[in-house]
């Protein structure tokens, strides 16, 4: 009974477990399940291990068992939500989540009366294509009146669903504030962060270790020794580079702070440094980037165990990148590229991430996409994201660390015979 | 390791615990599944408060393990006193068996909900605290509800299966195969008409429209953007207490938005105190 059901969790991407499948049955078998409703709790709370998954569980539970009282379901739905939903729309229709540009355009040569014209004909629209079922998963969330698109950072909690249909439930989509795509909140960032732990026997000599004490004492011949070891402290030490410069971070700059401010309270020793579009002989410890400089010949004289983030778009022109005195506002002469700086910083810090909050998709296509590229070469980069920080702090607490590419031979001298 | 009597009491029992319908079918679940329950959710949203509830409603002795960042499986297990033995053995002047270890063995929390006599709820506390070791090592004594002692090697077999409510803060994900084993609950937050029967359960002789009052301004303080701990719950709880003991509040405003008091009790960090603060002030002027 409902392979079918379980298949398409599986197929959506929920990592779904024979062995809970079995025991769902094993429910069924128990005479635990009478209803749809009690179908949906249990057997979300028996497949689905992470609240991440829950979101996409209600969208595919509403599509598998769209079953005879779905249109009800939803000419209810939206009959009970209208008012809400309109207010919620009219108060700022252009900048509503999931609209194309084109839309917006639109939108805005509107007048109240014309907007909710076109609200009411979306809805009506909505309503015929919600009737479909078929299409609603793949269209959820764009249309701007659609469900998904309703409800952006809203978690609607059903409270007691009792009395409601098991399939309106799903459909409420509860749990879209925590599905894996979603935004990057300070608590998540946190929770990514929360992996990065390097214990070391540091504190206070006042752990009694057993094994010790005990040879000790048979030594001794019986007479009492007590052993004691150092506490484990948590050793970790951290230094921020945060790419502070130029317009192409500016979107970017909130999501990089709350990573900030959360590295400063969760971590112990941990070092901010900033610089901009690329490192190179000078970092500052002041954002202005002008009171306190560094040189990074100190910085590289540091502990190798330091883990070392780097965060920046990585996009800039390649001469700043490659050229020897590619550094576009220090005015000291430089030595050395900041490619050559990243793979220094890198040798000397095996444990080196580059975090970037460019979207790991828009890599090979922005502005950047050259630049990034090189940098990937020698900085094993993520983007800053739940996943990409997990990967990061993965990388940083490895014992092998991926090492950087080789330094490229320079090219030979040609002179230009035109 | 303390006994679990001494468990300090501030919990106000399953009276004043609201069951949402999905959350109790899933208890329900998970026990006839004979599989542990693991509840995620905010904190303040009640995970803690859920075992308290259920041992109290089925009348069975609740054991609680406070997981440690720093706990190993064997310590939530039993314990072998060593130093007491190695002091027995070196004075002589206890009346325990110095060459039987057993005396020497001391149950843990897990130990001590295998061994009771009759069917207790044992809950592990903020499982995600302690690192990915402590859920595998656990992994296979939850499964066979046995373990071994090895020092004396006997076998700890579960008289009575426990119902065991394991808590997670969201941290971090569990272990995979940790998971495999659980049923999963997520404790949403809970909506406003959740809130005023929550609130009703612990406030019985509050006016309706006093937490009426109370609850919408304290949804509209959650509102409040770049919140980075927003009240939950238990804010709530303890924010209404204070104020109705509060010889100075007026009820009336706080529904006029004239004043909100004692923001302390809502907001826990200074920045989101003062954001809150300015935000209430801001609403004063308009």
């Amino acid at each position: 009974m409902f392979q079918d059901f379980f298949y398409k969790l599986r197929d959506f991407g929920i990592p779904v477990r024979p062995t809970d499948f079995i025991r769902l049955q094993g429910a069924l078998a128990e005479g635990l399940i009478l209803n749809l409703q009690d179908f949906y709790v249990v057997a979300r709370s028996v497949l689905i291990k992470s609240e991440k998954h829950f979101d996409k569980y209600d969208r595919i539970f509403a599509h598998h068992f769209q079953g005879a009282d779905l249109d009800e379901a939803f000419a209810d739905e939206l009959g009970m939500d209208i008012e809400e939903m309109l207010a919620k729309w009219l108060q700022d229709p252009q900048n509503f989540p999931g609209l194309t540009d084109e839309e917006r355009e639109a939108l805005k040569k509107m007048d109240p009366d014309e907007l909710m014209k076109y609200f009411q004909d979306r809805l009506k629209d909505q309503t015929k294509r919600h009737d479909g079922g078929n299409r609603w998963i793949g269209t959820g969330g764009r249309s701007p009146v659609g469900h998904g698109g309703f409800f952006p950072g809203g978690m609607r909690v059903g409270g007691s669903p009792g009395s409601r249909s098991a399939v309106k439930v799903a459909m409420d989509r509860r749990y879209i504030d925590y599905s894996d795509g979603g935004m990057l909140t300070p608590e998540k960032i946190g929770e990514a962060l929360e992996k990065l732990k390097h214990m070391k026997r540091r504190g206070p000599k006042d752990q009694l270790n057993i094994d010790k004490t005990i040879r000790e004492t048979v030594r001794q011949g019986g007479e009492i020794e007590l052993v004691f070891d150092r506490r484990l402290v948590d050793k970790l030490k951290i230094m921020l580079f945060l790419d502070n410069g130029g317009w192409s971070m500016t979107p970017y700059v909130p999501m990089t702070r709350s990573l900030f401010t959360l590295a400063r309270s969760q971590f112990k020793d941990v070092r901010f440094f900033y610089f901009h579009n690329c490192i190179y002989d000078v970092v500052w410890e002041d954002p202005m980037r002008y009171h306190k400089p560094v040189k990074m010949a100190d910085i590289l004289r540091r502990e190798p165990e330091t883990r070392v983030i780097i965060v920046g778009d990585a996009s800039m022109s390649p001469f700043e990148l490659n050229h020897t005195r590619g550094a576009i506002d220090y005015g000291s002469l430089q030595t050395t590229s900041g490619l050559s700086w990243l793979r220094r910083i890198k040798q000397t810090f095996a444990h080196t991430v580059w975090i970037n909050p460019m979207p790991a998709e828009e890599w090979d296509y922005s502005y950047g996409s050259f630049t990034v590229g090189l940098i990937r070469e020698q900085i094993p980069m993520y983007e800053m994201s739940i996943k990409g920080l997990e990967g990061a702090v993965e990388e940083l607490m490895s014992k092998y660390p991926r090492p950087p590419a080789p330094e490229p031979k320079p090219e030979p001298y040609r002179p230009n015979r035109w | 390791m303390t006994d679990s009597l001494n468990q300090p009491k501030n919990f106000s029992g399953a009276d004043s615990y609201v069951l949402d319908e999905e959350l109790a079918k899933v208890v329900n679940v998970a026990m006839r599944l004979e599989l542990p329950l693991l509840l995620k959710g905010e904190p303040g949203t009640g995970k803690t408060l859920l075992a308290h509830a259920i041992a109290q409603n089925l009348d069975m002795p609740l054991i609680v393990l406070n997981v440690k960042s720093s706990m190993k499986a064997v310590e939530a297990l039993y314990q072998y006193d060593t130093l007491t033995r190695l002091n027995d053995s070196r004075f002589g002047d206890s009346k325990r068996d110095v060459s039987n270890i057993e005396n020497y063995i001391k149950m843990g929390k897990i130990g001590q909900a295998f061994t009771s006599d009759c069917r207790v709820v044992l809950l592990l506390d903020e499982i995600d605290k302690a690192d990915s070791d402590f859920q595998d090592d656990l992994l296979d004594v939850l499964d066979a509800m046995q373990f071994d002692i090895v020092e004396i090697d006997k076998t700890v077999t579960a008289r009575r299966r426990p119902i065991i409510i394991i808590t997670s803060n969201a941290k971090k994900d569990l272990s995979d195969p940790f998971l495999g084993r659980c049923v999963f609950h997520h404790i949403a937050f809970p909506d406003q008409d959740m809130m005023r029967k929550i609130i009703k359960a612990h406030f019985p002789d509050l006016a309706d429209k006093v937490a009426q009052v109370a609850i919408e301004a304290f949804y509209q303080l959650r509102q409040i953007r770049g919140i980075e701990k927003k009240p939950a719950t238990r804010e709530l709880i303890h924010w209404i207490r204070a104020m109705v003991g509060d010889p100075d509040f007026k009820v009336k405003e706080l529904k006029t938005g004239v004043s909100a008091p004692l923001l302390g009790l809502l907001f826990k960090k200074s920045d989101d105190l003062d954001r809150a603060k300015k935000t209430v002030a801001a609403g004063m002027r308009q």
